[in-house]
């Protein structure tokens, strides 16, 4: 019984990770355009770097990397953010001003297999090949979990964390910030016409998602107590892809379903499928070709996505407008009615 | 009545508001502009005409930082705007439209408009988490002046649809009327009433006439000479790049140069040019 529950909650840990890394590709895919095929390098970095400032100095250990600051969590995962935001500044000086749409994806996808290869040779930095093993459980020890309790603690831990990232990025997606992304996702000339610095934005946006991208891979690290290069091999961003394009672009409902989806029921839940007699590994290669038909399926009869992208619509409160000229003011549940600030409101907005 | 022209005035508010003087544009040997030479008086409404291929919007594409200038100078009242990046002099106050509307399809008609405000608190990610109320009330001023405009320009009805979904008029209507939202000091109107019907157009010559009299100074490609005419206070004509001459329309029509360049195969094409 105590197995099933591990499987159950390890599926449970991939979904909200999943959705985690889903929102990070969304804000900069969905909503602002950013063709970002080497997403999963900022998913690498952030599990990496979590894992090794979380492990203690490796003096002394078989394994060879860089930090070892022993860093508890949550503070560990925060640096796995971190480090994945700092890639993005760099990644997005070299591409974002001069490049777009296919040209930029063919660049991204590159630097994606640059960092790759220079990980996997460079054994310095995170161990290579072999990568990062035995990072600690996080809170474990406090709480005296045993392994399988753990991966239901670390689950939940996981689910909290998702639904706060999620509020955040409901938060950013219904800002006029968001409203800005769309607009330079819709046509970035017409944006720059209307005084908007696209690089800016551009630049915010992959850091948004970068930051979404290295905590999903410290969660991660965290929860499976290693990384290494076999984890993220390149391919692995259209994985992420897939997640959005089958969920809903631009929807974060639909997020949640794509990555149940795609990585939940897709690709961890045969995981724990018996091989099949004779054929060990073709599960894994079903998989596969499942995901590849899936997204054809859904690109060719439905691309907007299981749930598609939200009509936002807006309207003032209803007394001002049938003062106004009487149109019309039922608002829809999807409404987002701009009230008026009481006094005291705008008087601490104006002192803020 | 709450004025929704809430113009951004550039430094410098003698003289006109926009000086052009000898830009040139090369594509692969070939001077698109060479040497154009104008002046926009503030507060006017100035027609760029000429024949097909004289570059008017190779200008506007220059005047507004869509593409390099190769040779010349562009000031903004007293601002050297010269290859300036295209978003900073937006926020100085020029805005255009496109000859082929563009608008930002995947966002309803309202956001359109929501979208247009050069600068909004709402766009900073600390203001977002930490300044809500402020957010509150810049979003509900923005809404208001928005839906003011919708209802001006007839497209309040079509508000919650994706502009995508519009008609080739209503997304002309919906370029013009995001600029106006952005409130520009200088709105430069490429084509405004090409491929629209002759009720529309008239509406649209409302609108701009309506634009200048709340203190936006326009300069507008336009290829109908009745419009021109009848809304227009002064004309620059451009032929191949240089400019030709500018004054009235009826000025012009007295320009040997002007009729044998242009007007004169408007007039022989008949009524209707």
């Amino acid at each position: 019984m105590a197995q099933f529950w591990f499987y159950v909650f390890t599926l449970v840990f991939f979904l909200f990770d999943y959705f985690i890394l889903a929102m990070g590709l969304n804000i900069q895919y969905g909503e602002t355009g950013i063709l970002n095929f080497a997403y999963i390098g900022f998913v690498a970095i952030g599990a990496y770097v979590t894992g090794a400032v979380s492990l203690p100095n490796s003096v002394g250990t078989a394994q060879q990397y860089i930090f070892g600051f022993n860093l508890p969590f949550p503070f560990s995962l925060l640096a796995g953010g971190v480090a994945s935001m700092l890639l993005a500044v760099v990644v997005a000086a070299i591409t974002l001003r001069r490049l777009r749409t296919d040209y930029l994806a063919m660049v991204l996808i590159s630097l994606s297999l640059v960092l790759y290869d220079v990980i996997n040779n460079y054994v310095r930095l995170f161990n290579g090949a072999d990568g990062l093993y035995n990072v600690p459980e996080p809170m474990a020890g406090i709480f005296h979990l045993t392994s399988n309790a753990f991966v239901v603690f670390f689950a939940c831990v996981t689910g909290v964390i998702s639904l706060i990232m999620w509020a955040g990025m409901s938060r950013i997606t219904r800002s006029p910030l968001g409203r800005t992304f769309r607009a330079i996702r819709d046509d970035p000339d017409v944006a720059s016409a209307l005084g908007k610095g696209v690089f800016r934005y551009q630049l915010t946006s992959m850091l948004i998602g970068s930051f979404y991208a290295g905590i999903g891979g410290g969660l991660i690290i965290q929860f499976g107590g290693s990384f290494n290069p076999s984890a993220w091999l390149p391919g692995e961003t259209f994985v992420v892809f897939a997640v959005i394009i089958v969920g809903g672009v631009g929807n974060n409902v639909g997020l949640l379903m794509g990555a149940l989806l795609v990585e939940t029921l897709l690709i961890h839940l045969p995981a724990f499928l018996p091989d099949i007699p004779g054929h060990p590994g073709l599960i894994e290669y079903i998989d596969a070709m499942v995901i590849g038909i899936m997204l054809m399926v859904m690109l060719w009869f439905r691309p907007q996505g299981i749930i598609p992208e939200r009509v936002r619509r807006f309207s003032l409160p209803a007394s001002e407008l049938s003062n106004r000229d009487g149109h019309s003011v039922a608002a829809p549940a999807e409404t987002v009615t701009v009230a008026a600030p009481a006094a005291n409101e705008i008087h601490e907005g104006d002192r803020a | 009545m709450m004025s929704y022209h809430e113009t951004t005035t550039p430094t410098g508010a003698e003289g006109p508001i926009l000086r052009c003087e000898g830009i040139v544009k090369t594509f692969g040997g070939v001077n698109a502009v060479n040497g154009a030479t104008f002046d926009v008086p503030r507060n006017k409404i100035t027609a760029l005409i000429g024949p097909n291929g004289a570059g008017k919007t190779t200008v506007v594409n220059l005047l507004s930082g869509a593409m390099k200038i190769d040779a010349g100078r562009v000031q903004l009242g007293s601002t050297d705007i010269t290859n300036m990046e295209r978003y900073k002099i937006a926020r100085l106050g020029l805005m255009r439209t496109f000859q082929l509307s563009r608008e930002l399809g995947g966002l309803t008609v309202l956001e359109n408009l929501l979208v247009a405000p050069k600068v909004q608190a709402g766009e900073s990610l600390f203001n977002i988490f930490f300044r809500p109320r402020l957010l509150k009330r810049e979003e509900r001023q923005n809404l208001e002046r928005a839906l003011e405009i919708l209802r001006t320009y007839g497209l309040y009805d079509l508000r919650d649809n994706r502009a995508r979904e519009l008609s080739g008029g209503q997304k002309k209507l919906l370029e013009i009327s995001r600029g106006v939202m952005a409130a520009p000091s200088l709105f430069l109107l490429d084509e405004p009433m090409a491929g629209v019907n002759p009720a529309l157009i008239d509406k649209i010559g409302g609108y701009i006439l309506d634009m200048k009299a709340q203190g936006v100074t326009v300069l507008m490609i336009e290829h109908n000479l009745n419009v021109v005419e009848r809304i227009c206070d002064n004309v620059v004509v451009l032929a191949e790049g240089r400019t030709l001459a500018t004054g009235t329309m009826s000025e012009l029509r007295e320009n040997k140069e002007v009729v044998t360049a242009y007007l004169g195969e408007i007039i022989n094409a008949g009524p209707g040019h």
